[in-house]
């Protein structure tokens, strides 16, 4: 399982990471697939609708923003493949919470930000059972 | 006949159908319906207990069904169901006891260090203005929830690596408190200048400058130590408690 992502779309969603920081930031992962070829064209980065104390552990993407995400992947003959969070001062590994609220096929993009700099990504994926995350590789070209 | 949209990520699992035609006349039923047709899906939008996964939004029409009749909604011929899912994540709960929050102290000492400078400054050239400065900036630092001269930290010291971020789990609202309680001293103290009263109004000034120190090189926030106090007498809007194993006031040694 690799997922295909261009530099500059990688480097955007670590800008968007360290502009949210110390809170989690969050968006869709806009591409193809193929077969178990994934290629991420773009990203649509989201305000984080938390609007409690919990927005520096927590992100929340609503109904609404996963309507306008989808019309606006179709606008550009695109599909919603995946999303990207930001784990502010924690690891780029899901968290428990991250699995139960999982959906599966998509791919969950995790960028740590470590004291403001974002640090790396890793990308994963629900396995069927929803019993854990499976890392998929990220290749940026 | 109403039709029902299935999201990308669970067409996998309707043999790649974005959207199916639905016989049943409520909402409840559609979805019976759809797990019927495409049992795999029941794992994704189910829980254990039969329940739909917290995940899981039915709207109809672009209203959600919650705000309506829920399950027992009644669907109309040209009724367009979309299942949304809503999408969370984020670090686990217990990574952050307490309802902690993420303090930059960084922040916090950038603002002590200029309280401290600029009432010296005000006080050695008899400048009464320039505590009406920092008095401004603390009362409006308060109000705007943030440190007063935080903004240098942000803007200027952070961006250029000259301050490091010293980000602990604690509790920004002792801070807060701490802060406009120095501003309304620094408010008596100024107006204690404007009105001739200089022993005092200086006084009240060293008093603030005395506070700050004892935070930037003590690591002791006296107002902080008050709003915990408060706190224990119950007292409305002193609801935080200090981060464990911390003497209230002192700095945490919890690092986020």
């Amino acid at each position: 399982m690799h997922l295909h992502i261009p530099a500059e779309v990688l480097d955007q969603i670590h800008a968007h990471g360290v502009a949210a920081y110390p809170e989690e930031g969050a968006g869709f992962l806009l591409g193809e697939v193929s077969g178990e070829i994934r290629q991420v064209v773009s990203v649509l980065p989201l305000d984080n609708a938390r609007e409690d104390a919990a927005r520096h552990n927590r992100y929340l993407i609503t109904p609404q923003d996963m309507l306008r995400g989808e019309r606006q992947a179709a606008e550009l003959g695109l599909d919603v493949i995946g999303v990207f969070h930001s784990h502010p001062d924690h690891p780029n590994a899901p968290s428990e919470f991250d699995r139960e609220w999982a959906l599966p096929w998509f791919s969950y993009l995790i960028t740590s930000v470590q004291a403001g700099k974002a640090v790396g990504s890793r990308s994963w994926r629900l396995t069927e059972d929803r019993a854990a995350f499976v890392q998929e590789e990220i290749v940026s070209e | 006949m109403p039709t029902l949209r299935i999201p990308t990520p669970l067409r996998p699992y309707t043999e790649g159908a974005g959207e199916i035609e639905i016989q049943a006349a409520t909402v409840g039923g559609a979805l019976q319906e759809l797990l019927d047709q495409y049992p795999a899906l029941r794992l994704h939008l189910m829980d254990e207990d039969g329940q739909l996964r917290a995940f899981v939004n039915l709207f109809l029409n672009d209203e959600d069904v919650r705000h309506l009749q829920g399950q027992q909604t009644e669907l109309k011929a040209d009724d367009r169901l979309m299942i949304l899912p809503s999408i969370a994540g984020g670090v686990d709960a217990d990574t952050q006891p307490q309802g902690l929050r993420k303090v930059d102290h960084a922040a916090l000492r950038t603002n002590q260090a200029f309280i401290i400078a600029l009432n010296i400054l005000a006080y050695l050239f008899d400048l009464p203005w320039l505590a009406g400065l920092v008095m401004g900036a603390m009362l409006l630092g308060t109000l705007l929830k943030a440190p007063g001269f935080g903004f240098i930290y942000k803007h200027i010291l952070a961006p250029l690596g000259i301050m490091k971020p010293d980000v602990l789990l604690d509790n920004p609202e002792p801070h807060r408190f701490a802060q406009g309680f120095g501003g309304v001293v620094m408010l008596g103290g100024v107006v204690a200048l404007y009105s001739g009263l200089s022993t005092l109004g200086w006084g009240l000034v060293w008093l603030v400058i005395a506070l700050a120190a004892l935070n930037l090189f003590g690591g002791f926030c006296v107002g902080c130590a008050v709003y915990y106090w408060l706190g224990r007498l119950h007292l409305p809007g002193f609801g935080k408690r200090p981060p464990q194993d911390t003497v209230p006031g002192m700095r945490p040694k919890m690092g986020a």
